[in-house]
Formats: structure tokens, C-alpha cells, sequence
């Protein structure tokens, strides 16, 4: 049996009796490499460390950095107001200050799952209060969470960069922007709908124009960082794993000293925790890397591409049998691992058949992204469901009309390359 | 024994803050001074890159106490409590065969490499690699700490330090 055989059905194996990721990729290597006896064991480690050991990668740890810095002050309830003073006082106003503010603290998250847990476990809060129904908060907050790794800047798409060397990240954060406005329009539609039915009262009047401009100014920073770290990326002031340092001092001085809410004695605790989630994401993408090592040394990106190519596919049904693929892998494998793991085989192929390397790279990363959100396993379902204690089951009923909300923008930006290319080809990203 | 558990704890906990807030300077310093003084410090990249490899194992141990690891759970769920444990206990007997090979494989690596001197610190690589062995030592002992809960019931430790509910992957 050959390695990669052995690879895929014992990774299989341990991911389903529940071994955690990072742990089951780096055993099932080990089980290949000892069973099938054809390389050296060391190789193993030399991957991992070659994996980690990467001064782009470095982003990752700073961009978490900057986004809990951030949302340690009052910042969130300061996105909330301003968010809502345009649509809350509008029928469903809630629902849609919930889907406005997350995409704003998109621009300082780089997760989904820091959006769900954060400003999303408030806002479910506050919507049930106003009598909306809880689980319907809760879908409403998982669903447009997705926007997170879609609108920069994004973990997903660093990572996916360093296993593509077509895109850069400043491609890619740039391509987010669209597709990440046309998902949060997709929930405000939803929204729309479901409040109709339901009869979601709005919340008081719009404020006065005064009063919108102080809440305005007072967001302003917070809005500006997205703004600030694509632009020195564009204006070649920085890297982005410059860019991502920046902001992490940016976070310091706003939540020091303009919003003031930020104390000295908080930091520890905020470095230890962006720590911890640095390390839970960095084994992972160490553990991958010699996973996807061996698929690689065995041949498997060539096996896929001659079998696929085989198939005759043309461009569109070569994207329509990936759409379908990435879904349903996509419901059992987070999105970190499935890029570490995918990309090097798929996105060379993809180019074989004329497909733009960003257009494809927003095609995977939505997928995967949705399948955090795609029942019985997702982990934004999970941790949604447990920061509002809405069950699981009444969540996913609750999420119906969403996915297929999600499912509509997905056929657009599958089948419109321009949603996701335009924009950084016009700002001169490669 | 709580005694060690809390030291132990707040020596790791220490060790990833004093990384990552090292680290951040260090690459925010270097990004300063190349637009003030047209200098950059010539060791900055490297130094960091290293001490995100220390930080990537040493805080594998913590995310495993606090259940940070990201792991499918459903095949658990479904099965009767008795049945669930002995399948946490073969995932508890895993994890900790993973931690003993890694350590025993990361000391051979080490050894391999130490006559290896990186291009800018000028010293041994074994120094860098010997995150691994260290980092899965202290993983291990923090497994051990947590292992018998987690496996009665996948109770995880829980501090006000870290929450577990923003885990692992994005």
C-alpha cells in the first residue's frame, strides 16, 4: 500500500474518533511513515519546522494580536452604535445592525470564529432581549460570521497565500472586499424577509445628523485599520506581515489612548491569549506541512490533475465538481487544515484550465469557509451554539434559509470572476 | 502537587507572553527604523522567526489543557457514556504516544543538527529545534494533568486566562 493510501485512511480514522486536528495529521504521518518504511522519520520533523518557520507567516500571530488588543476596549460597543444608528431603527433593525457590525469588525478580525464569539455572543444577547428569537440570533450571528476570513484582513487567505505562490496576500485581501459586502447584503436580505414575516419591530428613530457624526468619529479609527493595512500594503510601505505589526501597535494606541479602555495590566492576559490561538493555529499548519509533503513526493497534485483532465472538463464544470467537492469536505475539515492540505494539489490544476489564480483562491476559501457553518460538524456552529446556549438542532433549523442565501452568493462568485478579480487587478495587486 | 501544576502554568504562560510581546517589538522596531534611519537590524527577521517556533510548541501544552485543540466530536456524542470513555481513553493513549515519539525523534533531530549555525545569531540550530522535545515534554505533563477528567467526562481545565470557546482554527 502505498504512503499516501495509508495517509488518507488513517487521517480519516483518527479526525473521526475524535483525535483533535493538529494531533491526528501529525500521527497519521507518523503512521505512514512507519508503515509503508519509505522515508526517513526525520523528513517528518524537518516539514514541520520548515512549515512553521516562515517570516509571512508571522502575520498570523500579529494580525490575532491586533484584533484582541482592539476588542479588548470598548471598541465593539462603539462599532454597535455606529452600525445601528443607520438601520436599527428600520423593521428588524437589530438583525441588521448585527450583520453590519460584524462586517465592520471583520476588518479588525481575521476569524470567523473571534467574530461569533465576540461581538456576535453580544448581539445575540441584545436581540433576544428585543424579542427576537434567540436561535434565530444565534443562525443570523454564525451565518454572517463567515464574512470574517472573507473581508481583510483574513488568517485563511495569509495561509493560503504561502501554499500558492500565483496569489499574494495583498491580492487576496483585496479580492475579499466584494464578495464580503455581497454576503453581508445576502443576510440583510434574509433578514428582510424573515422580519417581515416574523414582525421584528425597529428600535427607536434615526438619530440626529449630529449625533451621527460623533458616533461616526468616534468608529473612525476602528474602520480606518482595514483602510490603513491595505493601503501601506499597496503604497509598498509594508509587508503584510509588516503591515500586520502595524496594526498591532495601531490597536495599542487607539485602545490606549482614544478610546481609553485599554489598561496596561490587561496586556499579559491579551498576549497570552493571542499566544494560545497563535499556537493552536501554527501546529496545525506544522503538522500539515509534512502531511501535504508526502502527498506531494508521492505524486498525488499530478494524479489529480491527469485524472481530472481526464474527465474533460471544461472550465465551468471543472468549477462546479470543486464547488461540490470542497462542500462536502468542507463539512468534516476546518478550513486551515483544508488549505494546508488542498491547495498545493487543486490550484495547479486550476491554472492548467485558464481559471485566475485569485478567482479560484475565493471560490476555495469561501467553500471551506462555509463549511464551518454546514451541519452536523462546523466549528462556528459549535461555538455559537455555546456562547448562546442555543441547542445545536434549533440553530441548524434556524440557519435554513441562510445556507441557501449562502448558496446563491456562492453560484455568483463561482460563475462571475470578476466579483472576485476586478477590484485587485484595478489596484494594481497581483 | 497543585503547587507545581500552578507554577509550571504560569512559567509557560510567562514564557508565550514574554515571546510574542519580544516578537512584536522586535519586527515593529525594525520596521521604524527603516523609515527613520534607512537602517534595519540585520538579525530581526531571524530572531523572530525562531521565536515563533518556540511559541508554536510551547503553547501546544495550554491549548491541550484548555481544550483549544479542535476535534471532531459527534462519534463521542452518539455513544453510550461507557462506550465514549473507553474511545477518549484510546484518544488519551494516542496523544500521548504522539507526545513520547516527538520527543524522542525531536532529541534525535537536535543532535543531527547541531553543528548547524544560523546565518545570522551565529548559533548551534539546536538550540531552535529543542522547542520540539521541550515544548511535547511539557505538553505531555499537561496532558497528564488534565487526562483522567478528560476522559470521564472531555472536561477540559478552564482559568480566566484563556477562553476556550474562541479556539483553534478560524
Amino acid at each position: 500500500m502505498s504512503a499516501s493510501l495509508i495517509l488518507l485512511i488513517s487521517a480519516c480514522i483518527y479526525l473521526g474518533i475524535g483525535v483533535p486536528v493538529a494531533f491526528a495529521l501529525g500521527l497519521s504521518t507518523v503512521t505512514a511513515l512507519v508503515l509503508s518504511d519509505a522515508y526517513p522519520m526525520l523528513a517528518l520533523l524537518k516539514e514541520t519546522f520548515t512549515g512553521v518557520d516562515s517570516f509571512p507567516l508571522m502575520a498570523v500571530p500579529f494580525f490575532i494580536l491586533a484584533a484582541e488588543l482592539m476588542s479588548g476596549g470598548s471598541l465593539t460597543e462603539v462599532l454597535l452604535k455606529f452600525a445601528g444608528q443607520f438601520v436599527g431603527h428600520k423593521r428588524g433593525g437589530l438583525g441588521y445592525t448585527n450583520v453590519v457590525s460584524l462586517t465592520f469588525f471583520s476588518g479588525i478580525s481575521g476569524s470567523a470564529l473571534a467574530d461569533a464569539a465576540g461581538p456576535g455572543s453580544m448581539l445575540i444577547r441584545m436581540m433576544d432581549k428585543a424579542g427576537y428569537g434567540r436561535p434565530y440570533a444565534a443562525a443570523l450571528t454564525a451565518s454572517t460570521a463567515i464574512v470574517g476570513p472573507i473581508i481583510p484582513p483574513s488568517i485563511i487567505m495569509i495561509i493560503y497565500a504561502l501554499a500558492d505562490d500565483n496569489v499574494s496576500v495583498g491580492a487576496l485581501f483585496m479580492a475579499g472586499l466584494i464578495p464580503g459586502l455581497l454576503i453581508a447584503a445576502a443576510m440583510c436580505v434574509v433578514n428582510f424577509y424573515i422580519s417581515k414575516q416574523r414582525n421584528y419591530k425597529g428600535d427607536g428613530q434615526m438619530p440626529s445628523g449630529t449625533e451621527i457624526l460623533r458616533t461616526t468619529w468616534k468608529a473612525l479609527p476602528a474602520v480606518l485599520l482595514p483602510v490603513l493595512i491595505l493601503g501601506g500594503m499597496r503604497a509598498g510601505w509594508f509587508t503584510p506581515t509588516e503591515a500586520s505589526v502595524v496594526a498591532v501597535f495601531y490597536a495599542l494606541v487607539c485602545g490606549k489612548y482614544i478610546y481609553r479602555t485599554l489598561e496596561w495590566a490587561a496586556v499579559p492576559d491579551i498576549l497570552a491569549r493571542s499566544a494560545l490561538l497563535t499556537a493552536s493555529v501554527l501546529l496545525i499548519i506544522g503538522t500539515s506541512a509534512s502531511f501535504a509533503w508526502i502527498l506531494t513526493i508521492e505524486g498525488m497534485p499530478q494524479m489529480v490533475a491527469n485524472w481530472i483532465s481526464g474527465m474533460n472538463l471544461s472550465t465551468w464544470g471543472f468549477l462546479i465538481v470543486i464547488n461540490i467537492f470542497l462542500l462536502i469536505f468542507g463539512i468534516f475539515i476546518e478550513p486551515l487544515p483544508g488549505v494546508m492540505v488542498l491547495v498545493p494539489i487543486l490550484a495547479p490544476v486550476a491554472a492548467k484550465l485558464g481559471i485566475d489564480p485569485i478567482h479560484f483562491a475565493m471560490v476555495v476559501i469561501y467553500n471551506l469557509t462555509l463549511g464551518m457553518i454546514t451541519p452536523p460538524v462546523g466549528g462556528l456552529l459549535f461555538v455559537t451554539s455555546n456562547v448562546s446556549k442555543v441547542p445545536l438542532s434549533e440553530l441548524t433549523r434556524e440557519l435554513k434559509p441562510f445556507l441557501l442565501a449562502h448558496g446563491v452568493v456562492l453560484v455568483l462568485l463561482t460563475f462571475v470572476p470578476a466579483l472576485s478579480n476586478w477590484l485587485p487587478h484595478v489596484m494594481g495587486f497581483k | 502537587m497543585k503547587k507545581f501544576e500552578d507554577y509550571f502554568l504560569a512559567f509557560n504562560r510567562w514564557s508565550l507572553i514574554l515571546i510574542l510581546g519580544v516578537m512584536s517589538v522586535i519586527i515593529f522596531t525594525n520596521v521604524v527604523l527603516r523609515y527613520t534611519t534607512d537602517q534595519s537590524i540585520e538579525w530581526a527577521e531571524e530572531v523572530a522567526r525562531h521565536m515563533m517556533i518556540w511559541l508554536t510548541f510551547l503553547g501546544c501544552g495550554p491549548v491541550l489543557r484548555y481544550g483549544g485543540h479542535i476535534a471532531i466530536e459527534n462519534l463521542q456524542d452518539a455513544l453510550p457514556t461507557r462506550a465514549a470513555q473507553l474511545l477518549r481513553l484510546l484518544i488519551a493513549l494516542l496523544i500521548t504516544g504522539f507526545c513520547i515519539f516527538a520527543i524522542w525523534f525531536g532529541l534525535q533531530y537536535m543532535d543531527r543538527t547541531q553543528y548547524q549555525i544560523t546565518p545570522a545569531t551565529q548559533i548551534s540550530f539546536a538550540w531552535i529545534y529543542l522547542a520540539l522535545p521541550l515544548g511535547m515534554a511539557m505538553t505531555l505533563i499537561h496532558w497528564l494533568l488534565i487526562v483522567r477528567s478528560y476522559i470521564a467526562r472531555r472536561e477540559f481545565a478552564s482559568d480566566a486566562h484563556f477562553d476556550a470557546t474562541a479556539s483553534a482554527s478560524l
